[in-house]
């Protein structure tokens, strides 16, 4: 086959992705837009008025913001775990994900630490932890590992990309200038030479195992800024590996939700097929039984041991947020469960459906993780003002969540205009390997 | 209609001449205050003689209000019968105290009882009445010894007066305390009835004293009828060498931290950076590689 | 005709000048009443006033001698670092004592410049269990030997001095609250909004007055540094009327809470004396004294405003208690 007729019928076949600019598009960007004006407003009036504006107060000095930071750094750990697995793996069908999977990693570790800027309290002195670090503090470790990450991730996210910016470099009619200039430049010279493949095979093999290191690594200093206090329900033993596996959790099903999104908008049912959705759906089934595992462990040891503290804890959980309980632990663990175990239910809807549930019992147990330990400290709250006995939000709180998530989907939309969401290097890749097993097989 | 206005007026004149009045009354005047001006004298440590007047006024109907009177000069004198010296003047502080300091060696008029007759004056002004107070004092020696007899370590006292030859005379029965000196407040370590002007005790075990070992002991009178306050002081070097608290450094919680962890990071942070300067030398030479070929096309064609 | 206008004229006459003399009055006095209904305003200017009689019978005002004397005892957030060389302060709490009289609460908002809701020194009512009665614990920072508060401050804001003391400067602090979430005693604070007193530039910060504060650090009991270094007690231990507060130097084993001055190793161990939460290995400086013999039936402390028992509702004794009507 002839290598550079393939690269242009690809780039015919994807270049309308690139350009298409629907209604639907349309309208869908204009209301991200606007979700996110409306979080900018929100972060003004926080800026101005401080942070009596959100529910926050001397007990639950943590809440919505530090959630969401958890929730998309650990959507990020995940993403690059799975990444890291996947370049050892050499499955053909395993290169229609790795773009997805790639950029969730990288766009979540770009807005999750913007949630923990929301939260402190004098954004004016932010550079004071790179000028007085203290390294015995787990915080500078989460600096130190979130800016380590960042790069890493952005590195290797775009070494992913040189093959294809180099591909819609040479088979550029009718692009406009300005792309044509940008795939040039960032294609760095790329030529697809043996010698220049190989060059970058080896590097992304050393990042990707990297990479793999890394996400455990950060992901455990993560967990330890909770784990290593003292209050009760924080301080686990499990915390660290615990947190990994809610993680992957998160991962899977937001890939699995991407997945099915691009496919149903792009019509990509060739290229994202439903054994696609199977293998993460198996995976999403061994996860969730993990994670199952390890959250009752967790609640198990500190109920039998009825330590006073932990049983204060838990009466908090099971009375003023029986339903959230419910909602994480039981539904959340058990609906994804069922869904991905029998044959049967294995269709590609209801496997989305699972990672739906699956998200949001994530997103409440990861809240009722941070905010009820707060609640009862060893120490009774003697306190008349509600909001400083309990957490509740406020919409500039919920403004600038939805802004984060706005904000994801807005990246992901655009760097899907700035290359193909299935690596076309990659589908080039499998068909030189196959060819050259064909050959091999033929030989004989 | 002119009945109405005026009626109006007239309300607002009487509702406006109430509120003056009543921020006017809100003014104290000093006849609101009952004056108290109190004298007494203490004998310090290093045989000087302290003698202070309070001139404190407190507000007759709110006796948590009191206004100090702020440099009003008091004059002391010793007196004898009919003769009267002056020993000096002092003005109140912010706090309405005026302190005058003799030293030892002033002179005073005695008396055949051997009372030092003392008075302090306020001369009053047209708004002020003059106060007068006066006390007699007799001069008290305290005289500490610290040592150690038989390996036990013991607290002497004298306590004596000096009659018109200069002689000692013991004074017969007076209650002292005894007390250590710490950084806020003196502890009393022994309450003392000393008779025939002698009292000996054991100095108690046990007590640190400062960081090289030394403890201030005092003894002390207060509010004597004849010899009111008298102090004296003496320093030993008795303190059990306590266990000063030594400040840890390479803990969790001081400025440097556990050597181990610099360790542990510089091996992390080395071994990821290098590898990123690794994939970055490669992009490099990807980037120099393509650009020869370029160049070999360009010539080429 | 004439005769009409000229009275005509006059009257009007008469009418302009009782109206001009009726407004100018009315127009006094509604201005005296309004002076007087506006309340004086605020100093914000933190220099205290007192007054003093002069001898000339006068009541005036005059600046109050600034208890730090600035600027010669200034300590700067970097000097503030050290500690009082030699020294290891404790504080004993003796809650046989204690019957909630409030005035440690209340002196130490007054001269650290707090609002109402703000305390430095906290008192909780606390019950161990069911069968025994709850007591009134007065709870300051304990400033540990090992805090867990300063092991997790990224940026060094908060520090153990070589005396004990654990202190906050609110220059370096970047507010991410790490230090409240890993206190278990709960003794720290957040500034969450912008006061107007945060403005007060009449002395220069110093963690070891804490004043002023800034939005967005962190705020917490001091131990007094200032008081420390003039020889005389913390503001708490100062104004307790019962001498519940007794404050000394470990090292030179004193304590006294005003009235009574005694050796602290012989406090500790003849009352009983013990650490909260002492299995948490922070290892805090504040020890109690327990609850026995207790000068005071516990329902004396109920003698406070409403809003103030109401922070004890869940406590099982107060339920009791309002159960049968007793509250």
């Amino acid at each position: 086959m002839n290598i550079e007729k393939r690269k242009s019928e690809l780039v015919k076949e994807f270049t309308p992705m690139l350009r298409k600019s629907t209604t639907t598009s349309k309208i869908w960007i204009g209301f991200l837009i606007a979700v996110i004006l409306v979080g900018m407003y929100a972060f003004y009036i926080q800026l101005t008025k401080g942070h009596e504006v959100t529910g926050m107060r001397d007990n639950v000095v943590w809440g919505i913001y530090i959630i969401n930071f958890i929730f998309f750094v650990c959507l990020s750990y995940s993403g690059a775990f799975i990444t890291g697995i996947l370049h050892f793996f050499k499955t053909p069908w395993k290169n229609s994900v790795l773009r997805i999977v790639e950029i969730v990693t990288v766009l979540s570790i770009v807005i999750g630490p913007i949630f923990i800027l929301l939260c402190i309290g004098r954004l004016d002195r932010l550079f004071y932890l790179f000028m007085y670090p203290r390294i015995q503090s787990p915080i500078i470790w989460d600096v130190i590992a979130i800016s380590t990450d960042l790069i890493g991730c952005f590195l290797y996210l775009y070494l992913t990309f040189i093959p294809d910016f180099a591909i819609l470099r040479d088979n550029g009619e009718g692009t406009p200038k300005w792309r044509q200039k940008l795939y040039k430049s960032l294609a760095l010279g790329y030529q697809d030479t043996d010698s220049q493949r190989e060059r970058l095979h080896k590097i992304t093999k050393t990042m990707a195992t990297m990479i793999i290191a890394m996400a455990i690594i950060t992901y455990s200093v993560l967990a330890w800024i909770f784990s290593l206090t003292v209050q009760p329900g924080w301080n686990s033993t499990i915390f660290a590996p615990y947190f990994i596996i809610g993680g992957l959790y998160s991962g899977i099903s937001v890939i699995i939700i991407a997945m099915y999104v691009i496919r149903k908008f792009y019509h990509l049912d060739h290229y994202i097929r439903k054994v696609h959705f199977i293998g993460a759906g198996i995976i999403l089934l061994v996860i969730s039984l993990l994670f199952g595992y390890f959250t009752f462990t967790e609640y198990f040891a500190r109920w039998f041991s009825h330590k006073g503290p932990d049983i204060n804890l838990l009466n908090t959980l099971f009375t003023k947020y029986f339903w959230e309980f419910i909602f994480a632990n039981y539904i959340g663990v058990l609906v994804p469960i069922v869904i991905l175990f029998f044959k049967k239910f294995r269709t590609i809807k209801s496997i989305t459906f699972a990672a739906v549930i699956a998200i949001l019992g994530l997103y409440f147990n990861r809240y009722l993780i941070i905010v009820p330990t707060l609640e009862t400290p060893y120490l009774p709250i003697q306190d008349t003002r509600p909001e400083f006995i309990h957490y509740s939000a406020t919409w500039i709180e919920w403004a600038l969540s939805f802004t984060g998530i706005a904000v994801f989907i807005l990246f992901f939309i655009l760097l899907m205009r700035l290359v193909p969401i299935i690596p076309m290097s990659g589908i080039i890749d499998n068909e030189r390997n196959q060819k050259g097993k064909f050959n091999e097989s033929t030989k004989k | 209609m002119k009945n109405k206005l005026f009626k109006n007026f007239t309300i607002t004149l009487f509702i406006g001449f109430l509120f003056s009045a009543t921020s006017l009354a809100q003014e104290t005047t000093v006849d609101d205050y009952r004056m108290k001006f109190d004298f007494n004298t203490f004998k310090q440590a290093d045989n000087s003689r302290l003698l202070e007047v309070s001139f404190i006024g407190t507000n007759k109907k709110d006796r948590k209000d009191k206004a100090p009177v702020f440099e009003a000069d008091i004059e002391f004198y010793n007196f004898l019968n009919e003769q009267e010296v002056k020993l000096g003047v002092a003005k109140t502080d912010k706090e309405g105290l005026a302190q005058l300091t003799l030293e030892e060696n002033q002179s005073y008029l005695v008396d055949e009882e051997g009372y030092i007759n003392l008075k302090a004056v306020f001369e009053g002004t047209g708004e002020l009445d003059s106060e007068e107070e006066e006390i007699a004092v007799k001069d008290l020696y305290f005289e500490l010894d610290l040592e150690e007899i038989d390996s036990v370590k013991t607290v002497l006292l004298q306590v004596y007066t000096l009659d018109s030859i200069k002689s000692k005379v013991p004074v017969e029965e007076i209650d002292v305390i005894f007390s250590v000196g710490g950084m806020l407040s003196k502890m009393p370590i022994e309450e003392a009835s000393v008779e025939n002007g002698e009292y000996e005790f054991e100095f108690p075990e046990g007590i640190p004293g400062d960081k090289d070992g030394n403890i201030d002991v005092f003894v002390s009178l207060e509010d004597h009828d004849d010899f009111a306050n008298v102090i004296q002081k003496k320093t030993v070097n008795w303190g059990v060498l306590n266990k000063i608290i030594e400040t840890e450094s390479n803990t969790l919680w001081s400025e440097v931290a556990p050597i181990w962890m610099y360790v542990v990071l510089t091996i992390l942070l080395v071994g990821v950076w290098s590898n990123y300067i690794y994939s970055f030398i490669n992009l490099l030479k990807i980037k120099k590689e393509g650009k020869e070929l370029e160049s070999k096309n360009k010539e080429l064609s | 005709m004439d005769d009409k206008n000229t009275d005509k004229n006059s009257n009007n006459r008469r009418k302009f000048l009782k109206l001009g003399l009726m407004s100018s009055v009315s127009a006094v006095a509604g201005a005296s009443i309004i002076s007087n209904l506006v309340p004086e305003e605020e100093n914000i200017s933190s220099v205290e006033k007192v007054r003093l009689l002069t001898p000339d019978g006068k009541m005036v005002e005059v600046d109050a001698d600034k208890i730090n004397k600035y600027p010669e005892a200034y300590v700067s957030p970097a000097e503030s670092r050290k500690g009082i060389p030699d020294r290891h302060f404790v504080m004993v709490i003796d809650l046989a004592r204690c019957k909630n009289a409030r005035k440690c609460v209340e002196s130490c908002q007054r001269e650290h410049k707090l609002d109402y809701h703000e305390e430095y020194m906290k008192v909780q009512l606390i019950q161990n269990n069911e069968q025994m009665e709850p007591y009134w614990f007065p709870k300051p920072c304990f400033h540990c030997d090992e805090p867990p508060c300063v092991t997790v401050c990224p940026t060094g804001a908060t520090f153990k001095r070589t005396d004990g003391i654990v202190l906050v400067d609110n220059e370096r602090c970047i507010g991410c609250k790490f230090c409240v979430t890993s206190c278990p005693y709960s003794a720290r604070q957040f500034n969450w909004g912008h006061k107007d007193k945060f403005d007060d530039k009449s002395q220069p910060y110093s963690p070891e007055t804490s004043i002023p504060g800034s939005e967005g650090t962190i705020m917490k009991c001091d131990f007094c540094p200032d008081m420390l270094r003039q020889g005389k007690l913390p503001h708490c231990a100062q104004s307790c009327p019962m001498g519940v507060i007794y404050f000394g130097d470990r090292n030179e084993d004193i304590v006294t809470n005003g009235e009574e001055t005694v050796r602290f190793s012989e406090l500790i161990n003849d009352r009983g004396g013990y650490r909260h939460l002492e299995h948490l290995g922070t290892k805090p400086n504040v020890y109690y004294l327990p609850p026995v013999n207790r000068q005071f039936p516990l329902e004396r402390g109920f003698d406070v405003d409403e809003e103030i028992i109401e922070r004890y509702k869940d406590v099982p004794y107060v339920k009791e208690l309002k159960k049968q009507g007793k509250l």
